[in-house]
């Protein structure tokens, strides 16, 4: 079985604060992969470990291997932005270039990493990533227009569009609806459900019931450590782990 | 205190207040007034390109070779101070846990308030006397040193206010260090960046004392050379002001009021594209 | 890949090149001083002197003068800049705060050769007819005013370089005093204080703020050069009152340099001046940029 990716051994200090504790995990491809925990147990700093975006925190010290197609993505030879393209990511708060129209934000990526040959392979592409976002049939008469003139829960997807359009392979998310209002998480709970067929998603949340609702497997952190791991109907109906059921009850911070 | 003696006071005082505030704004309207009614008659077209007149007697004359002299050392200066401020800027915003970013931000804020004569000693020292002239590269460097404090420390705080998420957006999407911080989020920073260039205009266009003691103040060639001597509006107004001669007040007057337009249209500019981000 | 690692390099050599340029200043002022100190020690601060044919000289008129026109600048400047600060931020219509801190703002960014041209045609003959004559006229007696008063000297210097300062003191008094925490404002009035002691109390408040004015103005005050250069009168006489002529050490500068080149000492004294300057400048504004911290970590 090839998997998508594979952390192996992963730790990682802020300083001397120890905030991942020996994670190793393998995610299989096309599935949605959640991490639970309690705010603060290392979640979003296990995402950026990932792409390597912990790069720009310059207290941040990681050690492990993160896999991709085999390939550790903090060997020694390997190029940074490389590993960064093969992933999207979608953050807590929307985060559009507020400079920027809405073509242009998803635009942005593939003409920077050259990845069209010409305007009209470019409008293709940015269509076709605005489509897989569900956004497309909203803003299609609005493209020039600011990208910060969109709801909360469209700039949401708009950003979903931005990872997207760089054709990755796996998709990053940091509690991408924790800022919402259930009418628009809910859209992008069910638009998940439907990019599964085409990508791997990564997807963070401190929410075990969101967990349970759109992921395929489920890992529980806790404190930096990987409490427990497996399919997402096992995990949240027998636990193997005092602390997994008292998160999953909601008897936990 | 009794209630009445402290209403008597309160009114006092803000009286006072109001009186030395409004005191201390009216010297910029009669700076604006003189300098336009003495100077503005003076301006025509000539007058911004000619040769300054012989102090007594003969024509109209103008400014020419110090306008010409002023572009030139304005623009050497905004290129030279410009990008060096600009990318010591962005390493003190990005890199501002390392000591070097420490220590530079530092020696930035001590040399903003420099006298600025000092830079010119030092521009003599360095380019003047080895030369044995003055020259026109030793005042473009003297403005250039001058303004690379300010440019510096608006491009960190421009830089520095940009919200970490969009850092973190922009580099996920797997670009380079330089695209992203140059095209990307040079873009996000534009207005503060503009601002820092127009200050650096400002000061590039308007500072005197640099100028005294390294490009000597020729009032008759138009531009020789960067190793010549060369003029500059706010030398040509010093030296004319203080010489004898009416016809060179007279000229000061002129070449004021055009300094003086120059840096309001600057101001103006400015303020308009900080409108634009608090709208 | 590479341009991963060059990029910080590339940033770190520009930064260097700024922090290079400062200290460069600093030892090419004490390389280029040292000859009038190894000759004269630090005696020549002291002496009031300037003989170039001799090869004597002492910066001490100059070095008053600078003082003398700076105290004049700041005792004017910082009621100004108080009074503009509270202005704009308690009294003032809110309409027009935005117009007046504009106008605040273009008068520090004028150049100063402006201020000098104005000062010496404009100002300086006012002060001398309105201020400086009547002084002298009824309070000559008093050793401060006891010069007979010449329009460009170190009092109109003082006066100018105090309307030059008032702006950028005011825009610091300005901004902390709008930093203010408006329960504490609150807190005051619901005491049932007028206006006026109000705004006493909440000076006291950002007193940080005010040092931090006055000692950011009061650097400035000292290393203006062109301005104080057109109204002080460049006489190189001890100042025995206000009204007398006088230089600063950055005005002498200006004037003497001319002439240094052909001398073998004056060159070393000018330097030398210019290095006492920065140095009192220095411990100046590092005293302004400490009470701009403490504003800072205060609030």
């Amino acid at each position: 079985m090839s998997w998508a990716i594979e952390v192996q051994n992963l730790n990682v200090w802020y300083g001397d604060k120890h905030i991942i504790k020996n994670v190793s995990f393998r995610v299989p491809k096309n599935v949605i992969f959640a991490i639970m925990g309690p705010s603060g147990c290392g979640k979003s700093t296990l995402l950026r470990a990932m792409n390597r975006l912990l790069d720009l925190n310059p207290h941040a010290r990681v050690e492990g291997q993160v896999k991709i197609n085999g390939i550790n993505v903090y060997g020694d030879n390997v190029d940074v932005t490389w590993v960064r393209r093969q992933f999207g990511m979608v953050f807590q708060i929307p985060n559009p270039f507020p400079h920027l129209s809405i073509y242009e934000n998803v635009a942005l990526g593939p003409k920077l990493n050259g990845l069209v040959k010409d305007k009209s392979q470019l409008d293709e592409l940015v269509k076709q990533a605005l489509q897989k976002a569900y956004l497309w049939d909203e803003v299609k008469n609005d493209l020039r227009k600011p990208a910060s003139m969109l709801s909360g829960g469209q700039q949401q997807r708009l950003c979903i569009a931005r990872a997207l359009a760089l054709k990755p392979r796996i998709i990053l998310m940091d509690e991408p609806t924790a800022n919402l209002d259930p009418v628009a998480s809910s859209k992008i709970e069910e638009l998940l459900l439907e990019l599964k067929e085409d990508y791997t998603i990564i997807i963070v949340t401190h929410n075990p019931q969101q967990a349970a609702r759109v992921s395929d497997y489920v890992a529980f952190l806790y404190m930096g450590e990987l409490i427990e791991i497996g399919e997402t109907s096992t995990v949240f109906t027998r636990p193997s782990n005092i602390l997994t059921e008292k998160y999953v009850l909601g008897r936990m911070g | 205190m009794r209630l009445n003696k402290r209403k008597i006071i309160d009114r006092l005082m803000l009286g006072i207040i109001s009186a030395l505030a409004i005191a201390s704004a009216i010297p910029i309207f009669a700076i604006a007034v003189n300098v336009y009614s003495e100077g503005a008659r003076y301006i025509s077209l000539n007058f911004l390109i000619d040769l300054p007149p012989p102090p007594v007697g003969g024509g109209g004359g103008g400014i020419g070779p110090a306008l010409v002299g002023t572009l030139v050392l304005v623009a050497l200066a905004l290129a030279i101070g410009g990008s060096i401020g600009f990318f010591t800027g962005l390493y003190l915003s990005e890199f501002s846990h390392t000591r070097l970013a420490q220590y530079t931000q530092m020696f930035l804020q001590v040399m903003v308030e420099f006298p600025t004569i000092i830079v010119g000693l030092f521009a003599y020292m360095i380019l003047v006397a080895p030369l044995k002239r003055f020259n026109a590269l030793a005042g473009a460097i003297a403005l250039s040193i001058v303004i690379i404090p300010y440019i510096a420390l608006n491009v960190r705080e421009a830089y520095k206010s940009i919200p970490y998420t969009l850092k973190e957006a922009a580099f996920s999407l797997g670009v380079s260090a330089p695209i992203a911080y140059l095209r990307i989020l040079l873009s996000a920073a534009r207005r503060g960046v503009l601002t820092a260039l127009l200050i650096g205009l400002a000061k590039a266009a308007g500072e005197t004392a640099p100028l005294l003691l390294t490009i000597l103040g020729t009032t008759f060639t138009y531009f020789g050379g960067l190793d010549q001597p060369i003029n500059a509006i706010p030398l040509l107004i010093y030296n004319f002001a203080l010489s004898p001669y009416e016809k060179w007040h007279q000229v000061a007057w002129g070449a004021a009021a055009v300094l003086l337009t120059i840096i309001l249209v600057i101001f103006i500019v400015s303020r308009l594209i900080i409108k634009e981000v608090k709208v | 890949m590479n341009s991963e690692k060059i990029f910080p390099i590339f940033l770190i050599v520009f930064a260097s090149i700024s922090l290079l340029i400062v200290t460069s200043i600093v030892i090419s002022l004490i390389i280029n001083s040292y000859p009038i100190f190894l000759r004269d020690g630090f005696s020549f601060i002291f002496k009031s002197v300037w003989n170039p044919v001799k090869e004597d000289y002492g910066i001490l008129p100059a070095l008053l003068g600078t003082l003398i026109s700076s105290a004049i600048a700041i005792s004017i400047a910082m009621p100004l800049a108080i009074s503009l600060a509270i202005f704009s931020a308690e009294i003032a219509p809110t309409s027009i705060r935005g117009f007046i801190n504009s106008v605040s703002d273009l008068m520090a960014s004028l150049p100063s050769v402006i201020y000098g041209l104005w000062g010496l045609y404009v100002l300086a003959p006012i002060l001398n007819q309105y201020i400086m004559t009547p002084l002298h006229q009824y309070l000559g007696f008093i050793p401060l005013f006891s010069t007979k008063p010449i329009p460009t000297n170190l009092f109109t210097a003082g006066v100018l370089l105090a309307i030059m300062i008032t702006p950028f003191s005011s825009s610091i008094i300005r901004e902390a005093y709008n930093a203010i925490p408006h329960h504490l404002k609150e807190a005051a009035y619901s005491l049932g204080m007028t206006r006026w002691e109000v705004i006493r109390t909440l000076l006291g408040y950002i007193k940080s703020a005010i040092l931090a004015g006055a000692f950011l103005a009061l650097g400035r005050a000292m290393g203006e050069t062109v301005a104080v250069a057109m109204v002080v009168g460049n006489t190189f006489t001890l100042p025995r009152s206000l009204f007398d002529m006088g230089y600063t050490i950055s005005s002498l500068i200006a004037n003497q340099f001319p002439n240094a080149e052909a001398y073998s000492y004056m060159m070393p004294a000018l330097y030398s001046g210019a290095l006492v300057l920065f140095t009192i400048g220095l411990i100046i504004n590092l005293a302004g940029l400490y009470w701009i911290r403490r504003v800072v970590t205060r609030g």
